[in-house]
């Protein structure tokens, strides 16, 4: 079966034609403002839309979660492509950042650097559009705030490689999660991470589920799922044996074979060090406090250490992404903040079953929450086989919050009470923000205002599947972009796509490992005990394309410090280790970044 | 790959480990290996710079490394094989082990028993459900310790200590002592989880205020630990809402408790006892393997090393006996040999946990038990019954959850035995 693509999903909400003009502009802009009154009576809303679409909110409310509320009702109305959301909390000031003092700061050092490309922030999306575009003859600089790439959200991401079911046909995160769900193979095996392809399978136990399960197929379908299929109990059991031996009286099941498992920080890892052996230059520890601009085009940015000139700028810059938007004249949509707690689970809780698996039953159906836009994460596991609890999924005001909260946590173990899952497996949790914006969608494109400043905001799930085919396609536009600029892009022809994989000694057979040690000693000593990391390994990755210069950095490299000790004997191991690699004192090591040494001073004479 | 082939192989060359492997040895065993992975014997008594050891053993107070240091000569002495930074990755319900080294590379050991003296690791942060960030300056005490006594850094100026283990409690003096403002140590609890000795002389002496029935509850502090919430706790251990309090701060030392290391028992298929974290043991110390035994914090945490030590001596006399049924070909199932095999020891209304958690069917001979009690009484009597029938009992002054108590009833139970501690 297969349904046409004749809904209103149809049509891509980004495309010119459904702009409206701007002699409907006024109209809309009524229109929008009677919806909004009528929606949130007594809630003083301004409502600006401009020609493009955007509409812009002011005005304020009782609690945070009713501007978020506001925000995502107003996307929805027709007539809008996104929302500028400035909607205040009453007797509360929001958090917002002050980039004055750093623009002063980088103004007064001056013109540090100069490029072709400026890709602003280090995370799975600007970590593989780097790579991409180094495929060019292009200088290309990546300014990150953090002190390593994959310091925000995507270390905090739980890794899956979505089918694309699950996602609202006709949008761009359709469109690219799809793609880039595809693209992950070729980018495991030419950059070397792992990639499971686990499958997952969504089962129901009652017949009342099943057109909701048809449902499901009918989007998967839709929107070009590869090998989505309904399956039946027998098949069921065979894919995931669990179900038969735990008596899961299986009806029916979506299976999706493409479902995937990566270590986000070991894609971007992969990507950057590509990147940079590509040509590709990292600054780290690198905040951009404004967007240089002129005569309608971007010229570079101004950083805090300096200032950056660039041809084009690339805004990857995550949950900050909005702010530089507008610091490059274009306020085109806004960021609210979803915070997820994540809990990793001792690699002794094995998981159950082969791939991902989700059984709905008429109970828990009920009992679980329905609201679209804060839908969280189930369980899931690493390629490493560690358990994943959760994200779960809350609205926060303060982008900078990063707090793990008891009810996050709780939310996201509240799904392993069926399979025995406790705290007590807990080795540790952690929490980050999704940048969503109120149209739930990716905003990618090249800036309408600002010539050469392009968008790649609001990368929220399936961000990380979708990061192949978003970088191809910033790379297809900024082709484009050059060519009409008169210079269009060459390939390099040095360009290689390989990246050196590095060894692992714990994935190692006993001979190799033999004949590792006996290449290199410092493979014979084990740093992490817990994740069988060796001194030798530290050492590689300290002398990679991309050094770490954290604690942290180290970790998403080598494992050392990921087991159920959390470090606590490794650490000083590696403290030591670091400053001798790279011939700094042990009071200078850090655990992730400016300002977070580990060690105060010595206390010897 | 190098092949060694040995008769009794000890894992962990710490205050367990090194007494179970001069104990094979004063038994006639020829040959011993021992495999430490760091770079020294003596396991974490090598940090551990504070006295208060050896009291039982010794009949004096040493520190820690002069506890170890007295294994460690006699080891040197000895003709035991010691394998220093070397790490045991994997071992094999036949007993091999499979371990590597800078000098040899990967090693295959086999042995004829193998007993396992890993010790344990410390709880972190999040498995003490701290909530807030990540940020630097959050330690577990063992850390600490380490940066402190071995490596000589401060990891911080100010401190706030959870926990009042024994282990918690030491580094607030040491901490005091390197000129660490402690600002108080804090415990769930509302009894101190350390011995009273070190309440006294950790504590009191230096004038660092005890908070009972309080915990931490959250970090603040985005690049560095600028301060913690602390709050008062119920009796089920839950932060009662409203008895909140910002502590200022640049370290938290967490002495959150101990869990023994046993994942190489784990993987080789030890049946692991949910109460004690380690492996359920029969009256000789072995393991649900064959001639594989276990001993020290890795079987269960202890308080004092000297018991840790006898332990492993246990193992070590249960691992020469092993030996000896196997060169005389006897029957070797009676270690393993299922449920039927085994006289069950029940823990008792006010016992948290006993070891060993089984006794061989006839194993008519001195049998040694190490429990905790789960309330603390000022006087009671601690009792093992054969079979329902009392077979001994002694009385204990002062009893309490921290402290390991041990007995040594000579009995041949049928049924079952049960260890139990009446309040009196």
């Amino acid at each position: 079966m297969r349904m046409e693509n004749t809904s209103k999903y149809g049509k891509n909400a980004d495309t010119a034609e459904n702009m409206p003009p701007p002699q409907r502009s006024c109209e809309l802009q009524a229109e929008i403002i009677c919806a909004l009154n009528e929606k949130f009576p007594g809630v003083s809303i301004e409502a600006e839309l401009d020609g493009r679409g955007i509409l812009t909110l002011n005005g304020e409310c009782a609690e945070w979660v009713r501007v978020v509320e506001i925000g995502h009702f107003a996307a929805k109305l027709d007539g809008v492509k996104n929302v500028v959301n400035r909607l205040g909390v009453k007797g509360v000031r929001l958090p917002k950042r002050d980039y004055a003092p750093l623009a002063d700061r980088g103004r007064e050092i001056g013109v540090t650097e100069e490029t072709d490309v400026l890709i602003i922030g280090a995370g799975i999306s600007g970590c593989g559009i780097a790579r991409e575009l180094s495929k060019y003859k292009l200088d290309i600089l990546v300014a990150e705030a953090g002190e390593d790439v994959a310091t925000d959200a995507t270390k905090a991401n739980n890794g899956n490689i979505h089918p694309g079911h699950a996602v609202k046909p006709g949008t761009l995160k359709a469109e690219l999660n799809i793609k880039g769900n595809r693209m992950y193979t070729r980018w495991a095996e030419e950059l070397g991470f792992k990639l499971q392809r686990c499958g997952s399978m969504g089962a129901v136990t009652d017949e009342s589920l099943v057109p909701a399960l048809e449902k499901a197929y009918a989007v998967a379908k839709l929107n070009g799922v590869d090998g989505a299929e309904i399956i039946g109990r027998e098949r069921a059991y065979e894919l995931e044996p669990t179900l038969k031996a735990r008596g899961v009286e299986v009806v029916a099941a979506l299976w999706l074979p493409t479902m995937g498992l990566v270590e986000p920080y070991k894609v971007a890892v992969a990507l950057a060090e590509n990147a940079a052996q590509n040509g590709a230059r990292f600054l780290f520890n690198r905040t951009v406090a404004d967007i240089l601009k002129e005569n309608g085009r971007v010229k570079g940015a101004v950083t805090d250490k300096g200032i950056i000139k660039a041809e084009y700028v690339i805004n990857c810059a995550g949950v900050y992404a909005d702010e530089i938007s507008e610091m490059a004249g274009d306020a085109c949509y806004t960021i609210h903040p979803r915070k997820g707690v994540i809990a990793i689970l001792d690699k002794n809780r094995r998981p159950e079953f082969n791939g991902l698996v989700d059984v709905y039953t008429p109970e828990n159906v009920r009992s679980r929450k329905t609201d679209e836009n804060t839908k969280g994460g189930a369980m899931s596991r690493t390629p490493e086989g560690n358990i994943l609890m959760g994200p779960s999924a809350s609205e926060i005001p303060d982008k900078d919050d990063r707090a793990a909260t008891p009810d996050g946590l709780e939310y996201s173990m509240s799904k392993g009470a069926e399979y025995g899952i406790s705290y007590a497996d807990i080795i540790r949790f952690f929490s980050g923000n999704r940048p969503a914006d109120y149209k739930e969608d990716f905003v990618i494109g090249m800036s309408e205002i600002t010539d050469g400043f392009i968008n790649v905001g609001a990368i929220q799930s399936p961000g990380l599947t979708s990061a192949p085919a978003i970088a191809e396609k910033v790379g297809e536009i900024l082709a484009q972009a050059a060519k009409k600029n008169g210079r269009p892009l060459a390939l390099d022809p040095d360009y290689n796509p390989i990246r050196k994989r590095e060894s692992e000694f714990r994935t190692l057979s006993r001979e190799e490992r033999d004949a590792l040690i006996k290449r290199d000693k410092r493979y014979g000593r084990i740093v992490c005990r817990c994740e069988s990391v060796t001194e030798g390994e530290i050492a590689d990755a300290l002398r990679s394309p991309l050094p770490p210069t954290s604690i942290d950095a180290v970790k998403r490299r080598t494992r050392a410090g990921m087991g159920r000790c959390q470090g606590g004997f490794c650490q000083p191991r590696i403290v030591e280790i670091m400053a001798g690699e790279l011939g700094k004192k042990r009071t200078e090591i850090n655990l992730r970044g400016e300002g977070t040494n580990v060690l105060i001073e010595s206390n010897r004479v | 790959m190098k092949t060694e082939f040995t008769d009794i192989a000890v894992i962990g060359g710490g205050p367990a480990g090194l007494a179970a492997a001069l104990e094979a040895k004063r038994a006639g065993v020829k040959r011993v290996v021992v495999l430490e992975r760091d770079v020294e014997l003596g396991g974490i008594l090598r940090q551990c710079i504070h006295d208060g050891f050896g009291i039982h053993r010794f009949k004096k107070r040493m520190s820690g490394n002069e506890y170890a240091q007295a294994f460690i000569d006699e080891t040197e002495k000895s003709d035991i094989k010691a394998y220093a930074d070397t790490t045991a990755l994997e071992l094999t319900a036949d007993r091999k082990i499979y371990a590597c080294n800078s000098r040899d590379g990967m090693l295959e050991i086999r042995a004829g028993a193998v007993i396992m003296t890993t010790g344990c690791r410390e709880r972190t942060a999040s498995q003490a459900l701290i909530y807030g960030e990540r940020p630097a300056g959050a330690l577990t005490a063992g850390a600490v310790q380490r940066y402190i006594n071995i490596d000589g850094y401060l990891p911080g100026k100010r401190a706030v200590v959870l926990g009042s283990g024994d282990i918690g409690l030491i580094m607030a003096r040491r901490m005091t002592l390197e000129g660490i403002e402690v600002e108080g140590v804090y415990e769930v609890m509302s009894s101190p989880g350390g011995l009273t000795r070190n309440i006294v002389q950790c504590l009191d002496d230096y004038g660092i205020p005890l908070h009972l029935s309080a915990t931490v509850t959250k970090i603040e502090g985005r690049d560095r630990v600028r301060a913690v919430t602390v709050a008062k706790t119920d009796g089920s251990r839950r932060p009662i809402a409203g008895t909140e309090r910002v502590v200022e701060c640049d370290l938290l030392v967490l002495a959150v408790g101990l869990i023994p290391e046993n994942e190489l028992l784990i993987k080789a298929g030890a049946e692991i006892d949910p109460r004690t974290k380690g492996a359920v043991l029969n009256d000789r110390f072995e393991t649900s393997l064959s001639g594989i035994f276990a001993a020290g914090n890795a079987a269960a945490v202890f308080d004092l090393v000297d018991y840790v030590s006898v332990s492993g001596e246990i193992a070590a006399r249960g691992a020469v006996e092993f030996l000896r049924e196997n060169t005389s070909d006897k029957n070797t199932e009676n270690a393993s040999g299922g449920a039927d095999g085994y006289v069950p020891v029940i823990a008792g209304e006010n016992i948290n946990f006993v070891i060993p958690q089984r006794v061989r069917k006839g194993a008519a001979r001195d049998l040694a038990f190490f429990m905790r009690v789960k309330t603390s009484a000022p006087r009671a009597e601690l009792r093992c019954l054969c079979d329902g029938a009392v077979a001994e009992k002694k009385v204990c002054r002062y009893i309490a959850p921290p402290e390991m108590l041990s007995m040594t009833p000579c009995c041949a139970a049928e049924r079952e035995i049960k260890i139990d501690a009446v309040n009196e």
